[in-house]
């Protein structure tokens, strides 16, 4: 996951690179998602999410769709 | 017997997680199996082994031959782009999701000191008391959500 001035700027990376554009997040949208995924990783009873509970993280944050699906 | 076995590995594994974060959170570098034997006090190699369970439990991630941490999610044992600084220490994220996630898995106000991607333009993005503080700029996910970790490292 890169960080961009801009959404044109993903644009020339991707062409740059031959990648194929992938999905925009607002930098809010990855706090929130960082924060989500990682706040109680240093917790003794911290365990990996299910699919489940990470499919339900993802659309807590609005992040639908088919890029998003973990299926 | 067999579930014993299991539950103690749990237990061990729980040990050597909670060892290798603390230690890396606390000198700002990756401990090698080696320094996490001696801290929890183990042989090494019954260390290896749990190095290796929480690897394949897609809890760390090691490097391909020395099996020493590679990532350590959020945080990343080699030098990479994004520069974390939080709790008067330094740390590298290997993506702006893992950099954003070692501020909140310190639940620290913290910064992130990194570039744009495309042009190299110096960006800083800082958490204040949980809240990011304004900054324009957008995140790009390459890989799609279920092929993450099959990608890990470019991830």
């Amino acid at each position: 996951m890169l960080l961009f001035r801009a959404e044109e700027h993903i644009d020339r990376w991707c062409s740059e690179w031959s990648q194929p554009r992938g999905a925009p997040l607002t930098i809010h949208q990855g706090w929130q998602l960082a924060r989500a995924w990682y706040q109680h990783k240093m917790d003794p009873d911290w365990r990996r999410g299910t699919l489940e509970e990470t499919e339900g993280l993802l659309i807590q944050l609005g992040l639908t769709g088919p890029f998003w699906s973990l299926r | 017997m067999w579930i014993n076995i299991v539950d103690m590995n749990a237990a061990f594994d729980v040990d050597v997680r909670l060892t290798l974060y603390r230690d890396f959170i606390q000198t700002g570098r990756a401990p090698s199996a080696q320094r996490i034997a001696q801290i929890v006090q183990a042989p090494l190699d019954h260390v290896r082994a749990a190095l290796e369970r929480l690897a394949a439990g897609k809890v760390i991630v090691l490097q391909p031959e020395s099996r020493e941490i590679l990532m350590a999610n959020p945080l990343s044992a080699v030098p990479t782009p994004f520069l974390v600084w939080a709790n008067d220490r330094s740390f590298f994220g290997s993506c702006v999701w893992d950099a954003l996630g070692i501020i909140a898995m310190l639940q620290t106000d913290g910064t992130l000191e990194t570039s744009c991607s495309c042009c190299g333009e110096a960006m800083t993005i800082t958490i204040r008391n949980g809240q990011l503080l304004p900054i324009q700029g957008v995140i790009h996910f390459a890989i799609p959500a279920k092929r993450w970790w099959e990608h890990i490292v470019f991830t």
